[in-house]
């Protein structure tokens, strides 16, 4: 069986963790695969807080001058709404396919710095349980002789800003109390986890490939992860920057944002969109590369056009970089820019649509397999179409004077963000499940999953296309008995409860399945990458030995070879080479060493906090709480070795003997 | 590592903690071009109060510039010491640096009150804002920079000489400090000088 | 590693390139002293030694110059990026609000 060797122990500020099972073992886990889960149910948790402030507001807005929620609870709940689904859902999500998939789809036995994985994971965390712990002990308080000066509830007591935090709405003048603050750092918190994750990926993608993993052979969602990290990488430092400037006009009484100081609200807005718009491409490229796994396995056929989708999506990412003052058209911006971004708003439409032809592209004279994963993918270029379409009325800036600030806008990003981005990773999660539990899912369950979805995501956002085209204002907690935008407003508010039954069957497909589902047979899709040439569930070492890759689509091409026409043909001697290939992945021969489990990423995670309440509550002992954590964290980390010296291993030197260097 | 030779790494040819080193660094250029536009920005509008121009002390500045700019030679010489693995001379010219680093941390604190004395304060105007949060967020660079120096030299002192990974270590402080000063480089033109 | 280590200089070409630096550093400061006299010049002066001297620490102290191509190309992404985008946002800034 296998050889995992005891790992010998080792003194520093605390004895290296070794359990294997139970709590303490996830929580200090430097293995991507737990790390990707773990980001996977948080995530998925926050999703569901998400859909119930959704669902909060879709009831306050369901008859005209309904009084469910009274106007700061209703600021509240939209901001957090936003914020939650942005931050601390979608981006998450993304993250667990990255974790999960990446190291397995490139070959690797892990990413190239598992440690500071696990601190993403868990700053991420930390910034989570921060941002809603406003619920607890955040202040909204009301502008003076604002029309909010109403005694204002816990539910209020959160952010109310908006996820975009304009100022000087976001100010300490309009919004007054600590919510705000709670706001500005959390993303501050959540912001160094992705950037973390970015640096780490990247040079897992450019350094730890398989032998023959050339970066032309990459799978597209690996591309994609590729591309994600570096709009990260780069467009998150500058909202940081910005957060920062908000931190100190709140804390220390600066005017950066401020116009009674000198300062320039516009400048917020150009910071803000500066990682704004990248940040819609962050959400978008990973379920773009999730599609492009599962278009072509249940298509038996290869994706059409595999460099121009890889190029597009570098395209997208470039170019997403340079159509940031789309957002601020109704702002203080000179023609010459608005012309500029308007054109580049365009010009963004033709990757995007290279994308969407490479699709069709690969569907087209398909044997098409129409399970959940497809449906989810097809349902996926559908909604996104009608998304990016309406998003390419935008870049018609007189139009788009009309358009800002209705649900117009807002059923535009609900079909590119949930039509598109959700739906492509509960594609992306119903086509991996048997990778990661073993298990197959219950593919009546998750048929009607997928119409109840599709059903009441058009009846949610479909009817905001003409509610805000008649004029219905975003971000306000009523509407006029007058305005006759009543019966379209309720349809809305059915769409989304739909959403609610939809979401409600998908879990429970799951925890059914992953205990009683089928048990999932070696490569249960017949697929391509190589991440399905090992066993489900994925053994700890993911690879026995490492494999070699000779094609793009290495696996389908072990698999199957092509007759005179040109189809595919399925090779003699295939069903021996899966059933060698399942033995060979839960027998490795030699012995592997893993990372082993650290506590100081999670110490170093949760110093962060403090620092944030520290700053807040203008508190020494907390910053001081929040430095030691950090310096503890940051000096376990650096004199622990990423892996303990092995019994085993006496050929090699001990380390911590003075070495030549070189 | 026994096995580490079966598993391929470094398709690149760059080992790969210097990569995401340097894809750090990157991102760092995003961070202090955030506030150095910023500081454009605001630098070309009216703005009330006392301005930098009223307090600043010019020979002073130059000097601790002239600091920091040599504390990347000794980081330097540092870093070479060690190539030729000389562990003696490294761990000298470590704290050399550290040293210098400190003098230059010292002057800017220095600075700082000096110009609070004069009632160019962290709120007085939108300048003073951008002056302090600039250049503060670099202070704070050096100050973990010296912090790191200062631990690499300690573990050098204890074990008589750095071992492998630790020189790795050296390395990337080294990138991080060449960084930190570059990034002086431009502040002190664009802040005191233009 | 050794690969991507081409011979680095030597101390005593490390002290020569620290000599020129500090000419530099003194140049800047002459300038400044001189604004008078040297006029509209100055600031853009001031910019080419601030370059020369980043060039000078990136590509010797930093050793980008011996280093994979890739790593240059990181670091000039970034730089490129970084120029252009707050380029963007600087004119914007000064010409906006008169729209």
């Amino acid at each position: 069986m296998t050889k995992i060797i005891e790992p010998k122990k080792q003194r520093n500020i605390f004895s290296r963790p070794s359990s294997e099972e139970g709590v303490w073992s996830w929580i200090t886990t430097v293995d991507h695969k737990r790390i990707g889960i773990m980001y996977g149910y948080a995530a998925f948790f926050f999703l569901l807080v998400g859909g119930l402030e959704a669902l909060l507001l879709r009831i306050q807005l369901s008859q005209p001058d309904n009084n469910f929620l009274s106007a700061a609870e209703y600021n509240a709940m939209f901001t957090m709404h936003g914020t939650t689904m942005i931050f601390l859902a979608i981006m998450p999500i993304s993250a667990a396919f990255f974790n999960y998939l990446l190291p397995l789809q490139i070959g690797a036995r892990d990413v190239a710095f598992p440690r500071l994985n696990a601190l993403s994971f868990w700053i991420f965390i930390a910034g989570g349980l921060f941002l809603y712990s406003t619920f607890l002990f955040g202040t909204a308080g009301a502008p003076e002789g604002g029309y909010l000066a109403e005694e204002v509830s816990r539910l209020a007591s959160a952010p109310n800003g908006g996820w975009f935090g304009y100022q000087p709405n976001a100010g300490l003048k309009y919004s007054p109390g600590t919510a705000m603050d709670y706001w500005a750092i959390g993303l501050q918190i959540l912001g160094i986890a992705s950037l973390v994750s970015a640096f780490n990926f990247i040079t897992t993608i450019l350094n730890m490939r398989t032998k023959g993993m050339r970066l032309m052979r990459m799978p597209v969602f690996t591309w994609m992860t590729f591309a994600v990290s570096f709009l990260l990488a780069f467009s998150l430092p500058i909202i940081a920057i910005a957060l920062f400037f908000v931190t100190f006009d709140r804390q220390f009484g600066t005017t950066f944002f401020l116009t009674e100081g000198g300062g320039d609200p516009v400048l917020w807005q150009h910071l803000f969109w500066l990682f704004g718009h990248p940040e819609v491409y962050i959400l978008i490229l990973p379920a773009f590369g999730i599609v492009s796994e599962v278009l072509p396995t249940f298509s038996r056929k290869p994706l059409f056009g595999y460099p121009a989708i890889v190029f597009a999506g570098f395209g997208i990412a470039f170019i997403g970089f340079g159509v940031w003052a789309h957002h601020m058209f109704a702002s203080a911006i000179s023609p010459v820019a608005q012309a500029g971004f308007g054109l580049s708003t365009m010009i963004i439409a033709v990757p995007t649509g290279v994308k969407i032809f490479n699709w069709l592209g690969t569907i087209w004279g398909g044997r098409l397999t129409l399970n959940t994963p497809m449906l989810f993918a097809l349902g996926f270029i559908g909604m996104f179409v009608i998304g990016g379409l309406s998003g390419v009325t935008h870049s018609v800036v007189p139009a788009d004077t009309q358009q800002t600030d209705t649900y117009y806008i807002v059923a535009h990003f609900h079909y590119v963000l949930f039509g598109g981005a959700l739906f492509g990773i509960f594609s992306g999660l119903y086509f991996w499940f048997p990778k990661v539990w073993g298990r197959m899912y219950n593919e009546t369950m998750g048929k009607i999953h997928f119409w109840l979805m599709i059903i009441g995501f058009n009846l949610t956002f479909g009817p905001m296309h003409w509610l805000g085209l008649q004029g219905q204002v975003r971000r306000t907690w009523v509407y006029a008995e007058e305005t006759n935008l009543g019966f379209w407003n309720l349809i809305v508010t059915i769409g989304a409860f739909i959403l609610a039954i939809a979401t409600l069957v998908f879990m429970a497909n799951w925890i059914y399945s992953r205990r009683k589902g089928e048990v999932a047979p070696f490569d249960p899709w017949d697929a391509r990458t190589i991440e399905w040439s090992i066993p489900s569930p994925t053994p700890v070492w993911n690879f026995s030995n490492a494999p070699e890759v000779k094609s793009l689509d290495d696996f389908w091409h072990q698999k199957y070879g092509e007759d005179e026409d040109g189809r595919a043909v399925r090779r003699e001697g295939t069903d021996e080479l899966l059933l060698q290939l399942e033995e060979e992945g839960l027998n490795p021969k030699e012995e592997i060493h893993l990372p082993s489990p650290s506590y100081f990423p999670v110490v170093m995670a949760f110093g962060l906090p403090f620092l944030g309440y520290a700053i807040i509550y203008k508190s020494i002992p907390l910053a001081l709480i929040g430095v030691i954590m950090l310096l503890i964290g940051g000096f376990g980390w650096g004199t622990e070795p990423l892996e303990e010296e092995f019994e085993s291993s006496e050929e090699e030197p001990e380390s911590g003997e003075s070495k030549n260097y070189e | 590592m026994s096995d580490a030779h079966a598993y391929p790494h470094e398709p690149t040819g760059v080992e790969t903690r210097k990569l995401g080193f340097w894809v750090f660094l990157s991102t760092e250029i995003l961070f202090f071009g955030t506030l150095i536009t910023t500081f454009l920005i605001f630098k070309g509008r009216d703005f009330p109060g006392i301005k930098l121009t009223d307090v600043y002390d010019i020979p002073f500045t130059s000097v601790s510039s002239f600091v920091l700019l040599m504390s990347s030679l000794t980081m330097v010489l540092a870093h070479n010491a060690l190539e030729t693995n000389d562990q003696e001379k490294t761990r000298v010219w470590l704290l050399a640096t550290a040293m210098l680093g400190a003098v230059f941390l010292a002057g800017q604190i220095y600075e700082f009150t000096e110009f609070y004395h004069k009632g160019f304060e962290l709120s007085t105007n939108i300048f003073s804002s951008t002056f302090y949060v600039l250049t503060g967020f670099h202070g704070l660079h050096v100050f973990i920079g010296v912090v790191l120096l200062l631990a690499l030299w300690g573990i050098g002192q204890r074990q008589k000489g750095l071992s492998l990974n630790e020189g790795m270590n050296l390395e990337f402080i080294a990138l991080y400090w060449h960084f930190v000063d570059i990034v002086w480089i431009v502040l002190f033109t664009v802040v005191y000088l233009i | 590693m050794s690969e991507t280590h081409k011979e680095h200089p030597s101390p005593t070409k490390y002290v020569q390139i620290a000599i020129v630096l500090a000419i530099l550093t003194a140049i800047e400061v002459a300038l400044y002293y001189t604004e008078d006299i040297v006029g509209a010049l100055a600031p853009p002066l001031l910019i080419i030694l601030a370059v020369g001297k980043f060039v000078i620490v990136v590509g010797w102290f930093m050793h980008l110059r011996y280093e994979n191509s890739l790593v240059n190309k990181f670091f000039a992404g970034g730089m490129i990026l970084a120029l252009i985008l707050f380029a963007i946002v600087m004119i914007e800034r000064a010409v906006g609000n008169f729209f």
